[in-house]
């Protein structure tokens, strides 16, 4: 009876704890109470968190290869590329880029926060990451978590949990990170610029731009190819008009569904032995350095645009060029009526800040391109 | 006779005022909304609402009417 | 040992390069707009009772 009880313990789960994994449990309640309590991204960091709370429960193997079942959600999901494409999917699906069209100079903007990220690429590598791991970290500054994702699981997987829980966790912070910065790099008068009024677009401008967008880049950058194909069609079935019903299940169904396993995937790649190490509280630190320089080089590319524009742009729109979609914009916003109630700049936000998916997209390529 | 326009695409989220209300220069009149975000608009001179052209949960676009202010 | 030489064309070809390719989206587009203003113009003038073109025509029916 009692060597039945003995065994019983002996093979549970709890006496290979380590304290790694107690630390692990804490990361993963810490980011349940945010998801939870105080909503940050909780459709992400709700299955990121549980997922690090199941794999560092000892003897589960849940992420052993060819055994475990988070493992193959993981390797068929994110290591062979699926799940990345499938959101971009969705999210042109949801996007308009309209305002964009109406006012296709902010497209530089969405040029000029990617710049912010190959400045943390140069800090990364000062800071003794390989050059893989510190174009991991960089993309982050894109503000984009599917683009992350796919970005540190070609280059460098073992910084996949880190990465993507910085990107998601800084984008649901961009109210607070972006409006000093934003106030320190622009003058009371300059917030105050009112802006002309965008051009009405057509639906056949509508119907053409991700045509054009897709063979443009794809022809330029071809590594781009499978997240901004699926961005570029998720959009065209949007505003065809004609494919309601796979518009719908792309942005919300099959969005919904693979969410689900980002997430606990991306989760479970964190456990002890992987997360815990000097490195991850680096890339948390570069991570915020990237999302606050990629807002910095964004609100000066606007400046430095106004030196040439005849009607001028209000420099904050420039901020929304990292791709937090629509944070940035909605932050752009407020910032703006604070300094001129009669400033709504959202609409023209959105400009730079669809610029700013594309533009990351291109960057991550680019990087793939030289480091892959 | 200057009416309130929508500066911004969105749903109408409250409206502050009714017909025949005396309104001033900078009084929060309709709230619009747009991406989640409540977005306040304010009066641009001062005058009497003369009609209301939306409700509450509408969709605005950009340039519509919303009150006349007479 | 870091490879600084690497470091620098990945540094420079990615700023150079994202630039590049959204100075050419926004060319694009702006061509693509002028084009489509050009047609669309054009088929309005033309045949009063031709399709149901631009959106912004059928906004005000709203209200």
């Amino acid at each position: 009876m009692l060597d039945i009880l003995k065994e019983l313990l002996f093979s549970s789960g709890v006496v290979s704890l380590t304290g790694g994994n107690l630390v692990m449990w804490l990361v993963s309640f810490v980011l349940l109470y945010l998801a939870i309590k105080k909503q940050y991204e909780p459709l992400l960091l709700l299955p990121i968190a549980f997922g690090i709370l199941i794999v560092n429960l000892p003897l589960t193997y849940l992420m052993e290869p060819e055994h475990g079942l988070v493992w193959f959600f993981y390797h068929y999901g994110i290591e062979m590329d699926i799940i990345p494409p499938l959101i971009f999917l969705g999210l042109g699906a949801m996007i308009d880029f309209g305002p964009l069209i109406a006012n296709p100079k902010t497209m530089l903007l969405g040029a000029g926060a990617q710049a912010g990220l190959y400045v943390t690429f140069f800090a990364a590598v000062l800071f003794g990451f390989d050059l893989q791991e510190a174009g991991a970290i960089a993309i982050i500054g894109g503000a984009d978590g599917p683009t992350t994702i796919y970005l540190t699981s070609k280059l460098a997987p073992h910084l996949l949990g880190a990465t993507a829980v910085s990107a998601y966790a800084y984008m649901a912070l961009v109210p607070i990170i972006q409006p000093p910065m934003m106030k320190l790099l622009t003058t009371e008068k300059e917030r105050k610029i009112v802006m002309t009024k965008l051009r009405p677009v057509s639906k056949l401008q509508k119907v053409c731009f991700p045509i054009i967008t897709a063979m443009t880049i794809m022809l330029v950058v071809p590594p781009a190819a499978p997240l901004i194909s699926m961005l570029m069609l998720g959009n065209l079935f949007k505003e065809s008009g004609v494919v309601e019903r796979l518009s719908k299940s792309a942005s919300n169904e099959l969005m919904n569904i693979v969410t689900i396993f980002l997430g606990l995937s991306v989760g479970a790649t964190m456990t002890a032995g992987t997360f815990l190490s000097p490195k991850v509280l680096f890339i948390f630190f570069l991570g915020l350095f990237a999302f606050i320089v990629s807002t910095g080089a964004g609100l000066i590319m606007a400046k430095i645009m106004n030196l040439f524009l005849k009607d001028k742009i209000n420099p904050l729109i420039g901020a929304a060029g990292v791709s937090a979609v629509p944070m940035a914009a909605r932050c752009v916003h407020k910032v703006g009526s604070e300094a001129n109630r009669r400033n709504y700049l959202l609409m023209y936000a959105m400009g730079p800040n669809v610029a700013g998916v594309i533009g990351t997209v291109v960057a991550a390529a680019i990087l793939l391109q030289n480091l892959g | 006779m200057p009416d309130l326009l929508a500066p911004i695409a969105g749903n109408v989220w409250k409206i502050l005022v009714a017909v025949g209300d005396k309104v001033e220069l900078d009084d929060e009149l309709v709230i619009l909304e747009a991406l989640k975000m409540e977005t306040p608009i304010y009066c641009d001179d001062s005058g009497t609402v003369t009609a209301i052209k939306v409700k509450e949960g509408d969709a605005v676009n950009d340039g519509d009417v919303l009150l006349v202010i007479g | 040992m870091t490879d600084w030489s690497k470091v620098f064309e990945v540094f420079s070809s990615g700023i150079i390069g994202v630039f590049l390719v959204m100075f050419l989206l926004q060319i694009l587009t702006q061509l693509s707009t002028r084009v489509i203003d050009f047609v669309e113009n054009g088929k309005n003038g033309g045949a009063p009772e031709a399709v149901p073109v631009p959106k912004s025509s059928a906004d005000p029916a709203k209200d």
